[in-house]
């Protein structure tokens, strides 16, 4: 270990996310590696460690022969200031070695709060913030994940973006990086043949101007790049690489378990749901396979609970099946099973009680609007009569805790909506006093709102979201109407959902904003011991921008968006008609029931969907 | 009831006592070392420790407690440590061996690092503090009202000595282990409120050997 680093640890909080050394950790000899990545994740060791994805792409990079792949979480506030005195720059946890170093550095892009974490970890690194101002091969920039769908609030940053699923094509980005580090390309050829691999947008190769209403004019690509970038996905994900052994931690995690990946995609269709649209077409893992894996897994973590993550895991044809499966071995091994996401429509006894029996944690679910009229706008296909026959069956189980999740400000959303939030509460309530088996011990009903964030590639995308004022009127005025000391009412923080809508949907203008609010100090924006919504609003000012253009306007049907660039496989026609459904309150089936054409079977080498 | 004796350093300095056990429980399942496991509602492996050590202190001279079911002891290291994070070993696995409460001291090694070279007469200064007839620093304490309690650390201190080296200075510590013990750390607050000049740029903390009442390894 590093001297000073081990003198500044006893300094810093949790010291032990800031050493490497776990189970599992890889450890290559460095004279045997030609390529070393970073794979970065914007937030806390608690946080990235728990996200699959990171777990999926050190996997595969790590079995690839010459390649080392290390972490690199943000360091929290205390260890950033102790790094920054004794001069230690954003080391690999594995070697300890400054990234600055290597060849590529890879930034999983979830959440956008998350950004100004990159551009700290960048300059933790002693790196140049601006793409442009990095003029050798290495090390080249690389962001994924969620967020890169919009990539454009990144773009001056970031030297190329990976557009959906990494497995493969983080392979052939290295193989391309190998062949142009022995010929001694420049990092401009190298962008420039990175382009054309599927599934990767080098923001330098687009020349972009603007309308003089600041709408986008012309996107125009360079050098051969392609006009319009889609996501790459797995084509067989059933045996697409697991992490059956994988790191585990040394110190407490959010996700301290092991996480079983059921499927990728979502048949459902939610029209505010950029994970339903954006991981199009649903994919799934045969009940045997996730039964070896899970298995598998338990035993070389020495983990005791197991979760099935994925989307809609309830939409999992063979759920029975594998959970019986499961819970064989799992019970007496003492591993608890838990299954979150599960939707009130197929919410069942059965399923639940066997769950229950190995432990039973609280009930959750997201009916997202208050009244069956604005869940049709949003093809949110849950009715009052299954949410609150689910809540029957778990309150008669024995259940007394159950949490609602709802969103303010839905396009459409009018008082009668938000007021039906009150009721359903309310009904819920009912429906306990009714069935339960024991009244004296009371129940609690947790009601929480989130403020809604239009998102790119849904088909909310055109719409503005509600102004603050506006929020807030619409959460005053359901707080006054919830009534009953079992009922808890929590309403998300609206300063920075609103960000979150600048940054959702912003251009490459913004990045300008997000670079002059780390400047003045913003970092861990999701954090609200770190955000300062003021040290925003002052950003924007200084850089000419105005936040409402992004948020809070209402886009014309043909506008060009910025992150039309990109493709997830869903057609933009497409996305405009489910928009148009959504104001007629019609539901569109969901992928099993029929196929509606959204054009993600393309994805599909043989252009079917088998949902 | 059987022990293992580990050793902690390097990264796994900064594993707190929680998380070591957590870590422990896991390992154990990882090795498939089937273990005891407690009674009652939500049962979970039994695993003791009975000395915790400070996080960021290294040690030889670790023992856990647990109750070994399946597995033949001499087995146990082996597979324990193909088990665990770096940093963390296993010597051995033993059955018995003494009661807790005989466990009377415990001998730590403390380096005090100065960046600039040991500041001249700190050993003595260092010397005099510790001969002193009383010490008495506060120590912060959940019991007591005020938050806080005053301790006189001599009673506590069975053998020092104080050995200058190049850029350091190595105090060789006997202390009381328990009911109360001493940790090391009181000792360099201690010395930064008396002699300041004294006071090290960084201080490493190794634990080497616990005792018995005799002043004999205690296993
Ligand atoms: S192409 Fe059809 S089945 Fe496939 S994801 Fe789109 S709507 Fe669903």
């Amino acid at each position: 270990m590093n001297r000073t680093l081990e003198h500044i640890l006893p300094r810093v909080q949790k010291p032990a996310r800031y050493t490497g050394g776990e189970y599992n950790a890889v450890v290559k000899d460095r004279r045997k590696v030609d390529v070393r990545y970073a794979l970065c994740f914007p937030d806390t060791y608690e946080i990235g460690m728990s996200n699959l994805g990171m777990r999926i792409l050190y996997g595969v990079m790590n079995e690839m022969e010459g390649v080392w792949c290390e972490r690199v979480f943000a360091p929290w506030g205390d260890m950033e200031e102790e790094m920054r005195r004794e001069g230690i720059l954003l080391y690999g946890l594995e070697s300890g070695d400054s990234i600055a170093d290597f060849d590529l550095i890879g930034f999983s892009l979830g959440y956008e709060m998350a950004y100004t974490n990159v551009l700290n970890m960048l300059d933790l690194a002693g790196l140049s913030l601006r793409s442009e101002e990095r003029d050798s091969l290495t090390p080249i920039v690389v962001a994924g994940g969620t967020c890169a769908y919009n990539p454009e609030p990144l773009a001056p940053i970031v030297d190329l973006f990976v557009l959906g699923e990494g497995e493969e094509v983080s392979q052939e980005i290295i193989h391309l990086y190998r062949k142009a580090r022995e010929e001694c390309w420049s990092k401009e050829e190298f962008l420039a043949a990175a382009a054309q691999i599927g599934g990767v947008y080098v923001p330098s190769l687009y020349e972009v101007s603007y309308q003089a209403d600041g709408t986008l004019a012309e996107v125009i690509p360079q050098e051969g790049a392609p006009a319009i970038v889609t996501k790459r996905i797995v084509q067989d994900f059933d045996k697409s690489y697991f992490p059956v052994k994988t790191i585990i931690p040394s110190t407490e995690i959010v996700h301290d378990r092991v996480m079983l990946e059921v499927f990728r995609g979502c048949i459902r269709g939610c029209r505010f749901c950029q994970a339903g649209y954006a991981y199009r077409p649903v994919r799934s893992r045969s009940p045997e396979t996730l039964l070896r894996q899970g298995i598998e897994a338990c035993k070389d973590s020495g983990y005791q609970e197991m979760t099935l993550s994925s989307l809609s895991t309830s939409d999992y044809r063979p759920l029975e099946h594998l959970c019986d499966g499961l819970l064989e071995w799992c019970e007496p091994n003492k591993v608890s099973l838990s299954l979150p996401s599960l939707r009130a429509d197929n919410f069942s006894l059965g399923l639940m009680e066997r769950v229950q029996h190995v432990r039973k944690s609280g009930l959750t679910f997201a009916p997202e609007a208050g009244t069956q009229r604005l869940r049709d706008a949003i093809n949110k296909n849950v009715t009052e009569e299954d949410l609150l026959r689910s809540c029957r069956t778990a309150f008669s189980g024995g259940w007394s805790s159950v949490k609602l999740y709802f969103m303010l400000g839905l396009p459409t959303e009018t008082d009668e909506d938000v007021l039906g939030i009150a009721d359903l509460a309310e009904k819920v309530y009912k429906a306990w006093k009714e069935v339960t088996p024991n009244p004296k011990r009371g129940v609690n009903i947790t009601v929480s709102t989130a403020w809604f964030v239009p998102k790119p590639h849904t088909a909310f995308q055109w719409e503005p979201q509600i102004t603050m004022e506006e929020y807030l009127r619409r959460v005053k005025l359901l707080r006054e109407h919830m009534r009953g000391r079992s009922i808890r009412y929590n309403w998300h923080d609206s300063q920075t959902s609103f960000l979150e809508a600048v940054l959702a949907r912003g251009d490459r203008r913004v990045a300008d904003v997000i670079e002059t609010a780390w400047r003045d100090g913003a970092k861990f924006d999701a954090w609200s011991e770190y955000f300062d919504f003021d040290r925003w609003m002052a950003a924007f000012e200084s850089c000419g921008v105005d936040p409402a253009f992004y948020a809070n306007r209402s886009r014309e049907k043909d506008e060009r968006f910025p992150w039309d660039v990109t493709s997830v496989g869903v057609s933009k026609a497409f996305l405009w008609r489910e928009r148009e459904r959504a104001y007629e309150a019609v539901i569109t089936p969901d992928c099993r029931v029929q196929c509606t054409g959204c054009g993600a079977n393309k994805l599909h080498v043989g252009g079917k969907c088998d949902a | 009831m059987h022990r293992l004796a580990f050793s902690k350093a390097d990264t796994a300095k900064f594993i707190s006592h929680l998380d070591l056990m957590r870590t422990f429980q896991r390992a154990f399942l990882r090795a498939g070392i089937a273990i005891k496991h407690t009674e009652g509602f939500n049962p979970h492996a039994f695993v003791s420790i009975p000395l915790p050590l400070s996080v960021g202190f290294s040690s030889s001279c670790e023992v856990l407690e647990c109750q070994v079911l399946n597995t033949p002891l001499e087995e146990v290291p082996q597979r324990m440590n193909a088990a665990l994070p770096a940093g963390i070993t296993v010597q051995r696995c033993y059955d018995g061996g003494r009661p807790v409460k005989e466990l009377a001291y415990v001998n730590y090694i403390v380096t005090l690092e100065y960046e600039t070279g040991a500041p001249f007469g700190a050993e003595s200064a260092i010397q005099n503090l510790l001969s002193r007839p009383a010490l008495v620093v506060e120590k912060r304490s959940k019991k007591a009202k005020s938050g806080k309690v005053e301790v006189d650390l001599i009673p506590l201190i069975a053998r020092a000595t104080v050995e200058e080296g190049r850029d350091t200075i190595a105090m060789d510590l006997v202390l009381k282990a328990q009911n109360p013990g001493l940790n090391p750390e009181l000792l360099l607050t201690a010395i930064r409120a008396n002699c300041p000049d004294a006071a090290p740029d960084y201080a490493s903390i190794h634990r080497r050997a616990v005792l018995n009442p005799q002043f004999q390894p205690w296993a």
